[in-house]
């Protein structure tokens, strides 16, 4: 059966490098780095002090319908991305069947910040203060929610919140909802605020590093938390063609598995993450050897790395050596359940671009880690095929293909 | 052709029993679970009553293996998960064979552990927080724990959209079949009760309050209702690619024809808008599944007790069935379950599947004034004999969404 096609034709952003498509972009493409002293909270009871926060926000530029006051952190940012990926695609909403419009986002926390200052009330013995504030605005459906109500999108509306893949769960369902043609156009991708709790944790797993974020090096120290929103606009090929719309890519497929192992540790095999991959290739009917460009999911952390590479060998075999891989997280930190988003979205801005954004930071080439991890510069380079690749607590692995849009008119 | 999606089995841990004929039961002998909650304190909140699983221990259903990793959430969902495997007959060697996946619905997962990890991180310092708990802070923890406990290797998806979680991840979970993606996942709802999520509510002013005339309980689509208690639990029930579960001698309960959703833009401020939602989500569920509104035989509806909430869903049936709703037997089981959240569409669905079997719709407890303006008239406290070929299952948000599914008997058995 002919399947319908599904392509990319907006791309909305929020990160730690800049907001919206062409100022990140360029900052990417340049190695900027986003990481610095975290600001949202004190630090001095922890070992480390460092984030990738996201300073340059303004909330009014792209709240008009509902009350900024009123959203969580992680709300605005998916509504700035939701909006911004709108503008991107060049669509009215006055243009658009809102019964047919849909979202389908993915987080890790939803609005932690919520639960945090509930604690804070807790231990000071003032809960009381807390009023009806906190139902409207903490449980993670509200991300989703919020994008639909100020946009007044009356589609599909789902939050599927699987921690740090959740952004390539979100986009891979919304192709499905687009296939199975229950919306005409959904907007799809991550959102996360930097918490409290998610730095305390990762502190506590010894994942977070020092200083940088270096993923790949030989003396990488870990992660970097950040924050962050992407979105990207998914409709038909059909509609796209039909308005005329700039299409970036194509997806073609994806693949999910579950590990089944440990909730926070790979299997060291890395059999999850090959099948996921492998399921994406299948469905794409794409070979391994024909795949132009990887984004990792790249922490930074010394075993992520290491299993990845292994993964990315057992699947691409010889050709893993010729199939460049880099790590945006070594500029972003890593922003959660955005983070696969936002990587999709390099995705398609690489196979639109034909340019690969590098890892920065990697220094010392690490034994096990012996890819092509475009280290320090950016990179002209023909890219029919992206793979976006994204794993999460829970065992939980994500990948998902991209490729140029052809077509014959 | 889409693949068709068939129920080869069911796991319940609820208030009101522990199989899917025990919950029954209970329905349909007017038990409630609802009571003062013991779990927590409930001193200085404005309703003291809770649908609680009194003395849950998951070491019934899990015998000797490893609890300490997880959280009550969790526990509720591993729990659920190896009733719905025994009931389908999914043993180890299957699950080694062939990679079976888990879609789950849930509200909050568990934001009690959430809660706990920070405020020990803020009490005694962040270098006392529990890495073990940090595993559980993360809204897939317990779909995680599941997939860990029971080998389940496939599609892991959590899904957060309200009270329609659960129905949302049975919607999500047939399409992936009927894609051909996967032969066979678990998939359903769990929600614990826990004393932060309780506090939101209460404050939020939608539980019902103890100055009601017929007693502190919720009564859905009566008058005199003025919210809903807090309930817990975990439902999951086992979809299969019909063929497949055909080939493997499988019985099949029922099947999955239809689902469809739709989103109230006001988050139900505005009763047009939010019908409109209600009504968009059912007609998109029977024109999945092919089906007319003169064919639904029962309505297993979302209602809670909410003043507003219940009132839209008696409109929004209205409107997508084309006003076909006077001879329509209706029974909403939150009356006696309470509000258990992201596990309560797969508790309707369980139910359902036994009104299919069994014939006996349950009554809605204590209903006795049914809103004048709402168009039902086989509805009220008392059991009713149907016969269920197709029946429709709803599923509504505090926050604007709306899910309906089909199911309909399997004929081939």
């Amino acid at each position: 059966m002919k399947q319908l096609r599904v392509v990319v034709t907006g791309i909305g952003v929020v990160t730690p490098i800049g907001t919206g498509r062409e100022r990140f972009w360029t900052n990417l493409l340049d190695g900027r780095s986003g990481i610095g002293p975290v600001r949202s909270f004190d630090t001095s009871a922890y070992r480390v002090h460092r984030g990738a926060e996201v300073h340059d926000f303004e909330v009014e530029n792209y709240v008009s319908t509902l009350d900024a006051a009123h959203l969580g952190r992680a709300s605005q940012f998916a509504i700035a991305a939701a909006r911004l990926a709108l503008a991107d695609a060049n669509l009215e909403i006055a243009s658009l069947d809102l019964e047919r419009a849909g979202v389908s986002m993915g987080t890790t926390s939803g609005e932690p910040r919520e639960v945090e200052r509930f604690d804070d009330l807790f231990i000071s013995g003032k809960l009381e203060r807390v009023g009806p504030e906190f139902l409207a605005l903490y449980p993670s459906h509200v991300i989703a929610a919020h994008i639909a109500r100020e946009l007044r999108f009356a589609g599909v509306n789902i939050m599927i919140p699987t921690a740090c893949a959740a952004g390539n769960y979100a986009i891979a369902h919304a192709f499905d909802v687009l296939r199975a043609g229950r919306a005409d156009l959904m907007l799809a991708g991550g959102s996360d605020s930097f918490s409290r709790i998610t730095y305390t944790g990762f502190a506590q797993l010894g994942a977070i590093a020092p200083e940088v974020c270096q993923p790949f090096d030989r003396n990488r120290k870990g992660m970097i938390p950040g924050e962050g929103a992407g979105v990207i606009v998914l409709e038909p090929l059909a509609a796209a063609k039909r308005r005329g719309a700039r299409i970036y890519a194509e997806i073609s497929g994806y693949g999910l598995s579950c590990d089944a192992h440990h909730m926070t540790a790979a299997r060291p095999d890395g059999e999850g993450a090959v099948r996921a991959m492998q399921q994406a290739l299948e469905q794409s009917a794409i070979g391994p050897p024909d795949v132009s460009y990887i984004s990792a999911h790249g922490t930074g952390t010394p075993t992520n790395d290491r299993l990845e590479t292994l993964a990315v060998k057992r699947l691409f075999g010889d050709a893993a050596y010729r199939i460049p891989m880099s790590s945006i997280k070594s500029m972003l930190g890593h922003t959660m359940g955005a983070a696969s988003a936002i990587e999709a979205a390099v995705c398609a801005l690489s196979v639109f671009h034909d340019r690969i954004p590098p890892t920065i930071n990697l220094k010392e080439p690490d034994p096990e880690c012996d890819l092509d991890y475009v280290p320090n510069g950016a990179r002209e380079h023909t890219v029919r095929v992206a793979m976006n690749n994204a794993y999460a607590f829970g065992g939980n692995n994500a990948s998902l293909v991209l490729r140029k849009c052809e077509y014959l008119n | 052709m889409r693949n068709r999606v068939v129920i080869t089995g069911a796991g319940v841990v609820s208030s009101l029993g522990d199989s899917s004929s025990s919950l029954q039961l209970s329905l349909c002998s007017g038990r409630r679970a609802v009571r003062p909650v013991e779990l927590f304190s409930t001193a200085g909140l404005g309703c003291p009553l809770g649908g609680e699983i009194p003395s849950f221990d998951a070491q019934k259903y899990l015998g000797r293996r490893n609890l300490r990793p997880l959280d009550r959430t969790s526990r509720l969902v591993t729990s659920a998960a190896q009733l719905a495997l025994n009931n389908s007959g999914w043993s180890e060697s299957m699950r080694n064979d062939e990679e079976l996946g888990l879609v789950l619905g849930t509200m909050f997962c568990s934001v009690h552990t959430i809660s706990q990890f920070d405020r020990r991180a803020i009490e005694v310092g962040p270098a006392f927080a529990s890495p073990m708990d940090f595993s559980n802070t993360v809204i897939n923890a317990a779909a995680g724990q599941t997939a860990i406990m029971h080998n389940l290797r496939g599609i892991n998806t959590t899904i957060s959209t309200a009270t329609t979680s659960g129905l949302q991840a049975i919607a999500y979970a047939t399409d992936v079949i009927r894609s051909g993606r996967a032969r066979a996942l678990l998939a359903g709802g769990a929600d614990e009760l826990c004393f932060e999520s309780f506090y939101g509510f209460d404050r939020a002013g939608l539980l019902c309050r103890s100055d009601q005339s017929a007693g502190d309980f919720p009564i859905p689509f009566d008058k005199r209702r003025n919210g809903f208690a807090l309930g817990e639990g975990a439902a999951l029930l086992m979809l299969e690619n019909a063929e497949f579960a055909r080939r493997r001698g499988a019985r099949s309960l029922a099947e999955i024809t239809g689902h469809g959703c739709g989103y109230d833009c006001s988050q139900g401020e505005e009763e047009d808008s939010a019908v409109e939602a209600i009504g968009l989500a059912i007609r998109r569920a029977l024109n999945d599944a092919f089906a007319g509104p003169h064919e639904i035989d029962c309505l297993s509806a979302s209602a809670n007790g909410s003043y507003a909430g219940d009132r839209h869903e008696a409109k929004g049936v209205f409107a997508g069935l084309n006003g076909q709703t006077r001879k329509l037997p209706v029974t909403a089981i939150k009356s006696m379950l309470g509000e258990t959240l992201g596990a309560s569409g797969p508790m309707q669905a369980i139910a359902l599947l036994e009104t299919m079997r069994d014939g006996v719709l349950p009554g809605i407890k204590c209903l006795e004034e049914v809103e004048d303006d709402f168009a039902f008239e086989l509805i009220g406290p008392d059991n009713r004999e149907i016969n269920l070929e197709t029946g429709l299952i709803n599923s509504v948000g505090f926050d604007g969404h709306c899910c309906s599914l089909v199911l309909a008997r399997c004929d081939e058995n």
